[in-house]
């Protein structure tokens, strides 16, 4: 019983059949078969010429014929399922970039869930990918929901104590970080220098002025002239003081200031940024007080480029019927 | 001839006829072409209702666009204007003059500000002292007078914006009125030029040699503004027997005669004369009253005959002479070629012109006075022409004044003036520059007793309107302070 099952499956491995007589009979049938086709042709003539020595040939060939060896049932592992099971639940998905991504962070995150996690405040800042980001970086339709979840997990891991944070959870998180780290990008401090000088440098419109702000009582120079000779309004001379104004120093340091480009109110409005900047350098406390008082941010609207078919950078020439 | 009523007015009584018995009339519309009958009562405007035919006022102008129909009626009452101007109510238009008498126009007291207490009258030690340099003086009343004679306050200034005027003591204030002192003590002539940036305060340091004069009963002449001189504005003409030609400006001296006399009319009364003067319209004998020969002058072509007797017998050489103060303002004006022309209809030379001419005699130190005085010009940066030669001497004398090398003419320019160097060789020039911290305190602390400015005078305040007003600039600080009130 057992020794014809095993032939069976042996037979099936195979891919034949092993059933006797079978293969006479079809045979013969083939030979009727070929019998009652009009063979005319010169082809079909040789073909018949063959199957005259057929009979030699199988019986060579029953001679030759050895079973195969049984097989060993034990030795094989037969599958659970009837059909296999992928490697990778990604398997089936084209691109499969996120979503591998996104099992390691579970996997991850399942093992190293006792891990401590140090309070959010503490964490070192980073810019994560966003969902846009991260779609056109991979070029895969990603689900705004998965993508939600994937970062819930990083920011899981990431919080973890980093004395504890294994590197698999850092190369993991690797992956969902922006390419460009604002935070790590920290401005160069401004120095003071030996004469107590320190320059600050500040841009409005097409105006760029350079302003050396020392310690002093209050005087100030604009390209060698004082302030009511460089600046003909009174508003514009306000302006190139406010940062001083705004933060009760004026009568505190000196400024010394070189502005070039633009026009009075680019160049004041420099000289604003400029003065705040070379005064943060002396004072870096000040620096809240001084972005309320919008001395901090640089003004970004310059003039806008003239386009073709306009007569400036919007008009319009005038509508002329024909 | 048309019936003086229509046709509707005949359906009713005439107003006229009628008033006494009907004093409660409806509108009546009466007819215009009757003369001389008046409405008792009407709805129409006052400006619409009687005009006199061909009158100035809009009333009458308003007549001639009035419709009349052939019968005598008249249309009145609103009519359509398309485009054009609309009605006929223009306000009237300022009469020649108007304009420029309120745009030159001196207010020097402002009701609404506020009057500050303790505020010491100027006297003529004041500014002498140095103990007195940043303090706010007031004006006395009387010198106020005298230098609204001589036109010593200018438009531009802000005189207008306080109760009374009054005036900061500067360092330089304390300095030029002791050379003006030791001038007179020495009898020597203060031979000076006032120079300095924009709206630092020269003709106000001129104001104040001005006040420190009269206070001393000096004898005051004032130019107010030199270019009324070279401007071609005022009438002139040679002088007769001169040679090179000199050119009076009969009109300007008559009126700077009338000026000397009103505002030294003090001094001048106490004065006589020592010279007989023939050529003179009116006989003065000698010893007569030095206000008698001033008042002379009662016609423009007498005018430079009379203010040269008056020169002569004020510079003279005679015990009791008082010190003289001849000031002007705009030198610059006076340092070039003038825009009026000769017979050969060249142009003059300024210093071709008398007046001119004796000013700078005197700055050059060519002539002195010997009872000792000043000759004090200063310099106007906002209207100011250019004359290379004065800007060079400036800065040459100021270079020796400091022990530094004098500067060096250009070799290849030939915009120099020779008689702008001769007038400028000797002269002293005092520069003027930014107040300190300490004048700018004072002055906003007076600023604010006026009422003017509404923030606490402190450290920071003070250091910011200093840097506003260009480190210290006198008018800048104004401009910025008080002149943008951001009440």
């Amino acid at each position: 019983m057992m020794a014809a099952l095993g032939q069976q499956i042996t037979g099936a491995l195979r891919g034949s059949c092993r059933r006797p007589g079978f293969r006479r009979g079809c045979q013969a049938s083939l030979e009727q078969q070929f019998q009652t086709l009009r063979l005319d042709s010169g082809a079909n003539q040789k073909r018949l010429m063959t199957t005259g020595d057929y009979s030699d040939y199988q019986r060579a060939a029953e001679e030759q014929i050895n079973a195969a060896p049984p097989l060993d049932l034990n030795s094989l592992r037969l599958a659970k399922h009837a059909r296999a099971i992928p490697v990778s639940p990604s398997y089936f998905s084209r691109q499969s970039q996120f979503n591998d991504s996104y099992i390691v962070l579970q996997k991850l995150a399942q093992s190293f869930k006792n891990l401590p996690r140090i309070p959010t405040s503490d964490v070192e800042r980073v810019n994560w990918s966003s969902l846009e980001n991260i779609r056109q970086v991979l070029g895969e339709p990603i689900r705004a929901s998965d993508y939600a979840k994937c970062m819930k997990l990083v920011k899981d891991l990431h919080a973890i104590h980093p004395q504890l944070k294994v590197k698999s959870v850092v190369d993991a998180l690797e992956f969902f970080k922006h390419h460009t780290q604002g935070f790590t990008n920290v401005a160069k401090p401004i120095p003071i220098d030996k004469f107590g000088r320190a320059v600050g440098v500040g841009k409005r419109k097409s105006s760029v002025a350079r302003a050396w702000v020392v310690e002093g009582t209050g005087e100030i120079i604009v390209n060698g002239k004082t302030l009511a000779e460089a600046f003909g309004r009174v508003h514009d001379r306000e302006s190139a003081i406010w940062a001083l104004r705004a933060t009760d120093r004026v009568d505190k340091y000196n400024v010394w200031a070189v502005v070039e480009g633009g026009g009075t109110t680019g160049q004041a409005e420099a000289l604003t940024l400029a003065v705040a900047k070379g005064l943060m350098a002396h004072e870096p406390a000040l620096k809240p007080a001084l972005r309320r008082a919008g001395c901090v941010t640089r003004d970004p609207r310059k003039v806008e480029r003239k386009k073709a078919g306009h007569v400036k950078a919007r008009k319009s020439p005038t509508w002329v019927k024909r | 001839m048309s019936v003086p009523n229509c046709m509707r007015c005949l359906t009713r009584p005439s107003a006229v006829a009628t008033a006494a018995l009907r004093p409660f009339t409806v509108p009546v519309s009466v007819s215009l072409t009757a003369a001389g009958r008046v409405a008792a009562f009407s709805t129409t405007p006052a400006q619409q209702a009687t005009p006199q035919k061909g009158s100035k006022t809009p009333a009458g102008r308003m007549d001639a666009r009035i419709k009349r129909m052939a019968n005598g009626h008249v249309r009145v009452g609103k009519r359509l204007h398309v485009g054009g101007k609309k009605g006929g109510t223009r306000p009237k238009a300022p009469l020649p003059g108007e304009r420029k008498a309120y745009r030159k126009r001196i207010q020097l007291s402002n009701s609404n500000a506020l009057p500050v207490k303790d505020l010491a009258e100027l006297d003529g030690e004041h500014m002498l002292s140095e103990k007195n340099v940043a303090k706010v003086l007031s004006l006395p009343t009387a010198v106020i007078d005298q230098l609204r004679t001589v036109e010593a306050f200018k438009p531009t200034q802000t005189w207008g914006l306080f109760r009374d005027p009054s005036l900061l003591i500067r360092p330089e204030t304390v300095d030029l009125m002791n050379r003006m002192q030791d001038s007179v003590a020495n009898k020597q002539t203060l031979r000076l030029v006032i120079d300095g940036d924009k709206l630092t305060g020269k003709s106000i340091l001129l104001l104040q040699a001005l006040t420190q004069a009269f206070l001393k009963d000096w004898i005051v002449i004032n130019i107010p503004e030199a270019q009324e001189l070279t401007a071609a504005c005022t009438e002139y003409a040679p002088i007769p027997g001169t040679e090179p030609v000199q050119y009076m400006q009969q009109v300007y001296i008559l009126k700077l005669i009338q000026a000397i006399r009103k505002a030294n009319e003090k001094v001048l009364s106490r004065l006589t004369t020592a010279y007989a003067h023939p050529e003179l319209p009116q006989h003065i004998p000698v010893s007569s009253p030095i206000l008698a020969l001033a008042n002379a002058a009662k016609e423009p072509d007498s005018a430079w005959t009379v203010f040269s007797a008056l020169w002569k017998e004020l510079s003279s050489n005679i015990r009791g002479r008082p010190p003289i103060l001849f000031a002007l303002d705009g030198l610059h004006h006076i340092m070039k070629i003038s825009k009026y022309r000769n017979a050969a209809f060249d142009l003059i030379h300024s210093h071709d012109l008398a007046l001119i001419k004796l000013f700078t005699d005197y700055l050059s130190g060519q002539a002195s006075l010997p009872n000792g005085g000043a000759i004090i010009a200063a310099t106007s940066r906002n209207n100011c022409p250019v004359s290379a030669s004065l800007e060079l001497a400036l800065e040459q004398r100021l270079a020796t004044q400091n022990g530094e090398e004098p500067p060096a003419k250009k070799p290849y320019f030939k915009g120099y003036d020779s008689r702008v160097e001769g007038a400028m060789k000797s002269a002293q020039v005092l520069r003027i520059k930014g107040v300190s911290k300490l004048e700018t305190r004072s002055l906003m602390e007076y600023w604010a007793a006026s009422g003017l400015l509404r923030t606490t005078v402190d450290e920071v305040a003070v250091s910011e309107k200093w840097m506003l007003g260009g480190n210290g600039v006198l008018g800048e600080m104004e401009r910025a302070s008080l002149l943008t009130m951001r009440l």
